[in-house]
């Protein structure tokens, strides 16, 4: 049996033993924060995030109105977590920890299933469906209704549709949100699309449609428009990786795709204006391409009014398309069947400014949106 | 500025560290004072003057009171200043609620007041009053240095979400206090738990919460499954941030009380109260109960004081009815135990584990409310009541998800992670690898809680621009 004395040895070498514990507990700890502090503190503030496609946020301008409504201790925030040291590092590291060890099925709503990359559109909203019927509806009534044109209207499916239900991710209802546009839409011919797309006709990283997946989708909508398209194309795949847009929400280190183009002799013969700027573009931007957005070379993105004149048209007819990003890579594959499109994005065009760049009178009219663009509550 | 925050953990918090560790003892109140009405100031600059008038009238009263000790005068003051003290809580958090209420039963339309709930105001106004009973009770000497008495009121650690720290506790360690070595680490280890239970667990599981709110296929299972989340939720984002309070307080040479002891392995609501927001429990008990007679008076009094209580306990947490409802509904709960149940319960423990935690869930059902109808609503969905399905496709999915965060969540909840690590480094060989281990969790902990807090600039609307 040990004796007192011993004992209060063994009680003194078991504290030195907590103490040296704690000191390089305390120091290998302090050493860590105090590294990553030292770097927020200096690190230089980057201007944009390749990866989040955005502007980050820079450090805010001081002001006395500024600090006593807090609106600089906001702005400063959101500055610190913009330009946080290795912030694409530690928001992988978020997402191995959310999806790897708490075992959760999507991180930021963002998902992976059968290698594709996809984004929760869940649940059905009926206030945004509401808000599309009635923007749709509102353009028809005040510009097409008692002309000659014909209305048509067609719902890309996004990658949920194929991939949400198959691998347990919630999904709404797509039937009830299709037999709702067209209950909605009486006066615009309804064309289902949805039968020849596959999940394969999606990017794996992007939420887009591939436009070499999709010249089949061109001649139906084609035929129901009464348009015989039957052009050959070269497909052109630019030597630089394409990080789509789930690339950079999922976080995670994968692979990305590559962007494939559809090339026709035609296209360089079109005259294509950017109506934001009355300035020529062309069809593919190869520059784009390798720039923040690839996906942004088709028709250089976001534009509200683009016009196409094609002077080798098989017809002479016009078509005006209301559409979303889907459309950007759709158009070109219209242009041989129309000897001038306008292209028109009723998110971003003031309906009382369509007037300005279309007289309708008895063109074909192609309302065509994907079902995230319609189910956004923002959108329209 | 809140502890899980970016500005705070790498900006504000190193620059306090550096400094209070660097300047001479003396002044270390000085600097505390000074980087807490900073942290104060960075969310709320105007309410800063609100706060230091409110820590001028207290020092003011406490002085006058201990001044004009045993004479009437003494209790004039103590009155004068809880009164001044409450009425500024009042206007600032519950005018709007009477006004509202005033003008729903008169029909008489009064206009609202513009203003904004100062943060913490709860806490600092309980401290503030705790303080100046105590003096007038002669419990503590009222405190001369005014740095002192502001540095107690305002020390950012407990300022915005407690424990409310009574000046009795802090007294000595006001004076002086020693920083050592096992402080800093105690602290650390409780700050890194806090932040993980706040950022990795609370919040996630607040993600749950929104998604079954979102949800428009709810089901029997997803409404249980969301009063549990909601029930976690809370417990997680309050109890972490105790623990990050009394781990920077640690780090500070500061030791705080504890403010939660596990509370869901409670067998009856009585316990579930010793176990819960511990601080605000003895301070309604010290300050409020005791007062009023306590459980020594007559019956009917006994029953008025304990419904007092547990109203005003509700009415802290926020000027809505759903509060109050939710306090009255423990204040019962407390008084059938205290009749005829308590006895019973301890007899059974298991049935009292099922009875606590289902009552306890409907509670924060509740807590959780728009109001109470919607709170009726949830719960009678969760007894099936009305067409509402048992399981749907979406609850399997979300229930899918967060399984393991469920499951992480309830374990951590109870004392058997504790106990587990305990008894594991008793042994000697696991001493040593947890000797190594706990460093390194700790750091892991840090970095990804830093993960997820810059993950939530992610602003994932942007896409749609194009």
């Amino acid at each position: 049996m040990k004796n007192r004395k011993e004992n209060k040895i063994e009680n003194k070498i078991e504290n030195k033993n907590e103490k040296k514990k704690n000191v390089i507990y305390v120091c290998v700890v302090a050493l860590l924060f105090f590294s990553l502090s030292v770097a927020a503190w200096l690190k230089p503030a980057d201007e944009f995030s390749a990866t989040e496609r955005r502007v980050l946020d820079q450090f805010p301008g001081i002001s006395w109105d500024g600090i006593l409504s807090g609106r600089f201790m906001q702005q400063f925030e959101e500055y610190t977590l913009d330009q946080f040291p290795l912030r694409d590092t530690f928001r992988s590291i978020k997402a191995m920890t959310h999806l790897y060890l708490f075992g959760q099925s999507d991180n930021n709503d963002v998902y992976i299933a059968d290698g594709y990359v996809s984004k929760l559109d869940y649940p059905l909203s009926e206030k945004a469906l509401s808000k599309a019927v009635k923007k749709f509806r509102s353009i028809y009534d005040k510009y097409m209704a008692g002309t000659d044109v014909k209305v048509y209207h067609a719902v890309i499916p996004d990658k949920n549709f194929f991939l949400a239900e198959e691998n347990g991710y919630p999904a709404y209802d797509y039937e009830k949100m299709f037999a709702y546009l067209q209950e909605n839409l009486p006066d615009m011919a309804y064309i289902d699309i949805t039968g020849l797309l596959s999940v394969e006709d999606f990017y794996y990283t992007d939420t887009h449609w591939r436009q070499e997946c999709i010249v089949d989708v061109a001649k139906v909508l084609g035929d129901a428009m009464g348009v015989k398209l039957e052009a050959e194309y070269e497909a052109v795949t630019p030597d630089t990786p394409f990080y789509g847009v789930y690339y950079g929400q999922l976080a995670l280190p994968i692979e990305p795709d590559s962007i494939t183009y559809l090339e026709h002799e035609d296209f360089a013969e079109c005259t294509i204006i950017n109506h934001e700027t009355s300035k020529e573009i062309s069809m593919y931007d190869a520059g784009k391409a390798a720039g923040r957005d690839p996906y942004e070379m088709f028709l250089s993105g976001s534009l509200s009014v683009i016009t196409i004149d094609n002077p080798n048209a098989s017809t002479e007819k016009e078509l005006v398309i209301f559409r979303d990003s889907f459309g950007s890579s759709l158009a070109p594959l219209l242009v041989e069947g129309y000897a001038k499109i306008t292209i028109l994005d009723a998110r971003y065009l003031n309906e009382v400014m369509i007037g300005n760049f279309v007289e309708f009178d008895d063109q074909d009219v192609l309302f065509i949106h994907s079902t995230g663009v319609i189910n956004n509550e923002t959108a329209f | 500025m809140l502890f899980s925050s970016i500005p705070f953990l790498y900006y504000f918090l190193p620059v306090v560290l550096i400094a209070y560790y660097l300047v001479p003892g003396s002044v270390k109140n000085m600097v505390l004072l000074l980087a807490s009405l900073v942290f104060y100031g960075w969310g709320e600059p105007i309410y800063v003057f609100l706060m230091a008038a409110t820590i001028g009238l207290g020092y003011v009263f406490g002085i006058l009171i201990e001044k004009f000790r045993d004479t009437s005068w003494a209790k004039v003051c103590m009155i004068s200043s809880v009164i001044i003290s409450l009425g500024l809580l009042g206007y600032f958090k519950y005018a709007n609620f009477f006004l509202t209420n005033f003008s729903a039963a008169t029909g008489i339309s009064l206009p609202l007041l513009k203003v904004a709930l100062p943060i913490g105001i709860s806490f600092y106004t309980f401290q503030l009053v705790s303080y100046i009973i105590d003096v007038y009770w002669g419990k503590v000497a009222a405190q001369k240095n005014l740095i002192s008495l502001a540095t107690y009121i305002t020390m950012f650690p407990q300022l915005i979400a407690g424990p409310i720290v009574r000046y009795s506790d802090v007294e000595k360690q006001l004076k002086h206090r020693s920083i050592t070595f096992d402080k800093i680490a105690y602290g650390i280890r409780r700050f890194a738990l806090g932040l993980g239970k706040k950022i990795l667990i609370a919040n996630v599981l607040g993600e749950f919460c929104a998604a079954f709110r979102a949800a428009n296929e709810k089901s029997v299972v997803f409404y249980w499954m969301y009063a549990i989340a909601v029930s976690l939720q809370i417990y997680f984002d309050f109890s972490g941030y105790s623990d990050m309070a009394i781990g920077l307080g640690s780090v500070l040479g500061f030791k705080f009380i504890e403010n939660f002891n596990y509370p869901f392995i409670s067998k009856s609501a009585t316990e579930f109260w010793r176990r819960w927001h511990m601080s605000l429990g003895t301070w309604f008990r010290d300050y409020v109960y005791i007062p009023l007679g306590g459980s020594r008076c007559s019956r009917p009094r006994h029953l008025l004081n304990v419904f007092l209580v547990w109203m005003l306990t509700g009415f802290w947490h926020g000027a809505e009815w759903t509060f109050i409802v939710w306090g009255l509904y423990f204040g019962i709960l407390l008084i059938i135990e205290k009749t005829f149940l308590l006895k019973w319960l301890e007899k059974t423990k298991v049935l009292g584990h099922v009875y606590i935690l289902v009552l306890v869930t409907f509670s924060f059902v509740l807590f959780d409310s728009a109001g109470l109808g919607d709170a009726l609503s949830v719960v009678g969905s969760m007894l099936g009541v009305g067409s509402v399905p048992f399981m749907t496709e979406v609850t399997g999915y979300y229930v899918n998800s967060y399984l393991v965060m469920f499951i992480i969540a309830i374990v951590g909840s109870t004392p058997l992670p504790k106990m587990l690590v305990s008894k594991a480094t008793q042994r000697p060989g696991v001493q040593k690898v947890i000797a190594v281990l706990e460093p390194v969790v700790m750091m892991a902990i840090l970095v990804v809680a830093t993960g997820y807090l810059v993950d939530g600039s992610f602003n994932p609307f942007l896409y749609f621009r194009f």
